[in-house]
């Protein structure tokens, strides 16, 4: 039984950190709105409403350090809310990173900032405003100590009732067995809330009464009965009684008498005058908030669970393609079999079943990307003003839907690139106005489907990369040598950022261009089998673009055979597929390369190179593929056709390798390897034949193979 | 107190080496196995074991021992270690063995070098000895020598191709 609570108490604090998180997300928000319009009531009540709402749900998990904080911005705030400040934005971002920081701790149970820093600020916003406000405060406080239900609250009943609402006095007794007395009152809090909004809570959720007892006031449009079950929470809710309120306010506080009282009073909010006239409209804004919860009716499932549904629907594809083949075998044996119609219609029914299955199962995992394009703002803002810069970000395409696993894989590269392009693309003021340019930059940032990927887009309109430093830099870094610098063309030169090692720390403020990590959002990237692009324009400015799969679980893929090995690579990486005997290929500079129409195609050859002439006239296939906008062909000895694949993770301790990016099973039981496509460019790129006549090959062969291959090699040259 | 190690045996050559029964998951015939690129030496490949994949270690190989034809009676036992299915290629397994703790040995100081560095001890069966296995060394560690060895067997491949530069 304890072992139930602790784990709801677990599940509970989970959920705080969740909550608590997207809360210090909508102060920096508001914090943001502050700032454009300073002095803003509205804002600065949103914002007291947010710090309330954390304190509140901090204390009920027992943080009370982080609550502490939270009350003591909370009734500075409130003594500001007539004057305006304009350092109140600059507490609020220093509220929102120090309770950040808190809560992290508290994740970590590592030690606790200190909110000195916050103190501080909070004690001069009270210096500013006069003393005689302060008493104010108090008095208002006081008097409305006693009110069994505050003015405010009973204004909220009248609002809900009024907009055909119902109002429930609900009265729950927490089990007495329950370990977490103020973690139950929390869910309980959590359960109704979903349902509806709650209005008060008595005891209030700050104050150190006794928890045993709970009552709350809710605005919900559903049924007592649905209310009622609502309040059910075995093990932690003993007996729940929901009683209807209705009509008028004098009713309402009769029913109220009947309540048990307080043994220390009530303390209510600390709500000062003026906001009374404008509840009623803070109540719909709040309403907003709620509606959404109250309307879509949202699960929070674990994703693991998900997973394995996932993995799941990837078995069943699986049996799908046993079944085809098995199928296709009864046809060469018994062309002549009447059930074969009626067999084949079940089973294009059943995949037709299966395919919307899987994407109905995929939808569950997409999250919109605006969760992660939310926190820019704040960061913008940030690192503009510690570079000195005016930056405006747009963002758009926020709806864009992204698998979570993707979303939360590409969060740091994207917050690299995005303060890259602060910190670097964008040229400070002065520079800006030289150069005929609006002094203030513009970033955007952007979310799209494309096909089968998902497109997100950092533009800047600042300096743009000087391709002459990128080279000048490689050249110094020693990552080309002078010969291939000079080979290589414009678009290559660029994609130099990229290299490992290409810029360090000390050298971003010499080079205009970028280079900080690039190689980082390159490596994440390829493991998430998506692609990064740079557009730039010298003095106009430089577009990233990051190109990701729709989702990691299942791809079609193009199957063929090397040294006799099945391997699989994307289909949507495949360009097309040509044909040529091993006499039409040239050597070019150690590379082999295939003349296909007007074009020169690098090849790169997957496994050994044919040594005897006898081969010479043999056919081989070219699978031309497209890598980060570079055309490749691979030569591979026989295709085997196209299938759907479910990714199976290698045993990555014993099998690590970064030219398989997975494996898939066949229907018929075989292992295929999944090609990981920008390894395999990159280490065809990377290789550099020493010698005259030995062409880069063999990237697949294994280590046996190589030491049966590499005598032959090793005597062929001259 | 005089307990008992229960070991399954499995031969490797002339020798009968054992792991611990509570890390066996089962024993399986050979099926084809996958090769992968660029994988150490004596990973053989991975299998489809029932719809898991499973990476498969030659112990001959491991051992750095003679490479043999496969044959019939070989064997592959997939163990469990921390939640992870490997599987083993041996000669051929047969036997459940009861040792009394008091007749294992530890592993001499020989062992503790090189590829043997996964034994951890040596036990005394019926006039026989029976090398026991350590899965966590066995599977996880890849020690200085076995680098070493590698790099030393990889270096002219690299010279001739180059294409294993990175």
């Amino acid at each position: 039984m304890t072992q139930f609570s602790d784990e709801r108490g677990a599940e509970l604090r989970e959920l705080f950190f969740e909550t608590a998180q997207e809360l210090l997300q909508s102060l920096n928000e508001e914090a943001l709105k502050l700032e454009k319009h300073p002095g803003d009531a509205e804002i600065v009540r949103s914002i007291r409403r947010t710090v309330h709402t954390l304190k509140g749900d901090a204390a009920a998990c027992g943080y009370r350090e982080l609550s502490e904080s939270a009350h003591e911005l909370e009734d500075a705030l409130a003594v500001e809310t007539a004057s305006s400040h304009t350092g109140l934005a600059e507490v609020a971002f220093t509220a929102a990173d120090i309770f950040g920081s808190m809560l992290n701790a508290y994740r970590r149970r590592a030690k606790l900032p200190s909110a000195e820093p916050l103190r501080k600020m909070i004690q001069q916003l009270g210096k500013a405003s006069s003393s005689e406000k302060g008493g104010k405060k108090k008095a208002a406080k006081t008097s409305a100590a006693k009110a069994e239900w505050t003015e405010y609250e009973k204004l909220e009943i009248q609002n809900a009732l009024k907009q055909g609402k119902r109002v429930y006095h609900i009265k729950a007794e927490i089990d007495p067995r329950c370990a977490m007395p103020i973690a139950a009152r929390q869910l309980l809090l959590n359960a109704v809330g979903a349902v509806g909004q709650v209005v008060a809570v008595r005891p209030e959720t700050d104050s150190p009464a006794n928890t045993d007892r709970l009552e709350l006031l809710l605005a919900s449009p559903l049924s007592m009965e649905k209310v009622t079950a609502k309040c059910r929470i075995p093990t932690v809710i003993a007996r729940a009684g929901v009683e209807p309120i209705k009509g008028k306010v004098s009713k309402k506080s009769a029913a109220s008498e009947n309540k048990p009282k307080e043994p220390n009073g009530i303390s209510s909010e600390p709500i000062p005058k003026n906001t009374f006239t404008s509840a009623a409209e803070e109540y719909e804004s709040r309403e907003n908030l709620h509606l959404g919860a109250v309307a879509e009716n949202i699960l929070r499932v674990d994703a693991e669970r998900i997973d394995n549904v996932l993995n799941l629907v990837g078995e069943l594809i699986i049996g799908k393609s046993m079944l085809q083949q098995a199928f296709q075998e009864l046809t060469k044996h018994s062309p002549k079999e009447s059930m074969r119609g009626r067999v084949a219609d079940a089973m294009a029914f059943q995949s037709r079943v299966l395919n919307d299955l899987q994407r109905s199962v995929m939808k569950i995992r997409m999250v919109p990307v605006e969760q992660l394009f939310r926190r820019f703002p704040r960061m913008v803002r940030d690192v503009a003003k510690q570079g000195g810069k005016e930056v405006d970000l747009i963002i758009s395409g926020q709806d864009t839907d992204l698998d979570k696993s993707l979303l939360d894989a590409i969060a740091e590269p994207l917050t690299h690139l995005v303060r890259n392009a602060v910190g670097h693309g964008i040229e400070n003021a002065a520079e800006r106005a030289r150069l005929g340019k609006p002094t203030r930059g513009t970033i955007r940032l952007d979310a799209y489907h494309q096909g089968n990927q998902v497109i997100v887009e950092i533009k800047d309109d600042g300096s743009g990369i000087d391709s002459q430093k990128v080279k000048s830099k490689a050249l110094e870094k020693k990552i080309v040598s002078v010969d291939e610098a000079e080979r290589l063309s414009e678009a290559n030169i660029i994609a130099l950022v990229f290299r490992p090692g290409f810029s360090t720390a000390d050298e971003i403020t010499e080079l205009a261009g970028r280079g900080v990590g690039l190689d980082v959002v390159q490596s994440v990237l390829h493991r998430l089998k998506g692609t990064v692009e740079i557009e730039t324009h010298p003095g106009q400015g430089t577009t990233f673009r990051l190109k990701l799969p729709l989702t990691l679980a299942i791809i079609k893929a193009l199957l063929f055979r090397v040294e006799g090995r099945l391997y699989a690579i994307p289909l949507n990486a495949v360009a097309e597929i040509a044909r040529a005997k091993e006499s039409d290929l040239h050597q070019v500079d150690n590379y082999e390369v295939l003349q296909l129409r007007n074009q020169v195609l690098p090849l790169v050859r997957l496994g050994r190179p044919s040594a005897q002439p006898a081969q010479a006239a043999g056919k081989i296939f070219v699978l031309v593929i497209t890598v980060s906008e570079s055309k490749l062909g691979l030569i591979v000895e026989a295709l085997e056709g196209e299938e759907e694949l479910v990714i199976k993770a290698l045993d990555d301790q014993t099998v690590s390798t970064d030219l398989v990016s997975g494996a898939s099973i066949l229907g018929d039981g075989r292992v295929v390897l999944i090609l990981n496509l920008p390894a395999i460019v990159e280490r065809y790129a990377n290789s550099r034949p020493g010698q005259i006549g030995a062409v880069a090959s063999g990237i697949l062969l294994s280590h046996a193979d190589r030491s049966q291959t590499h005598r032959p090699v090793v005597e062929a040259q001259p | 107190m005089n307990r008992e190690l229960h070991i399954v045996g499995f031969q490797l050559g002339h020798e009968t080496y054992g792991v611990p029964i509570t890390s066996l998951h089962e024993i399986v015939r050979v099926p084809e196995i996958t090769a992968v690129p660029d994988a150490p030496d004596y990973i053989e490949g991975v299998i489809n074991l029932r719809g898991k994949i499973v990476s498969v270690i030659d112990l001959r190989k491991r051992f750095g021992q003679k490479k043999v034809a496969r044959a019939r009676r070989h064997r592959i036992l997939v163990v469990e270690h921390k939640g992870r299915l490997s599987g083993l290629i041996v000669d051929s397994a047969s036997e459940v063995l009861k040792i009394p703790e008091g007749d294992v040995e530890p592993a001499p100081q020989v062992f503790r070098e090189g590829r043997l560095n996964c034994v951890t001890g040596l036990g005394k069966y019926k006039g026989r000895l029976i090398v026991l296995l350590d899965m966590a060394k066995l599977l996880e560690y890849s020690g200085p020598n076995q680098a070493l060895a590698d790099v030393e067997e990889r270096q002219p491949a690299t010279n001739a191709r180059g294409a294993a530069a990175k």
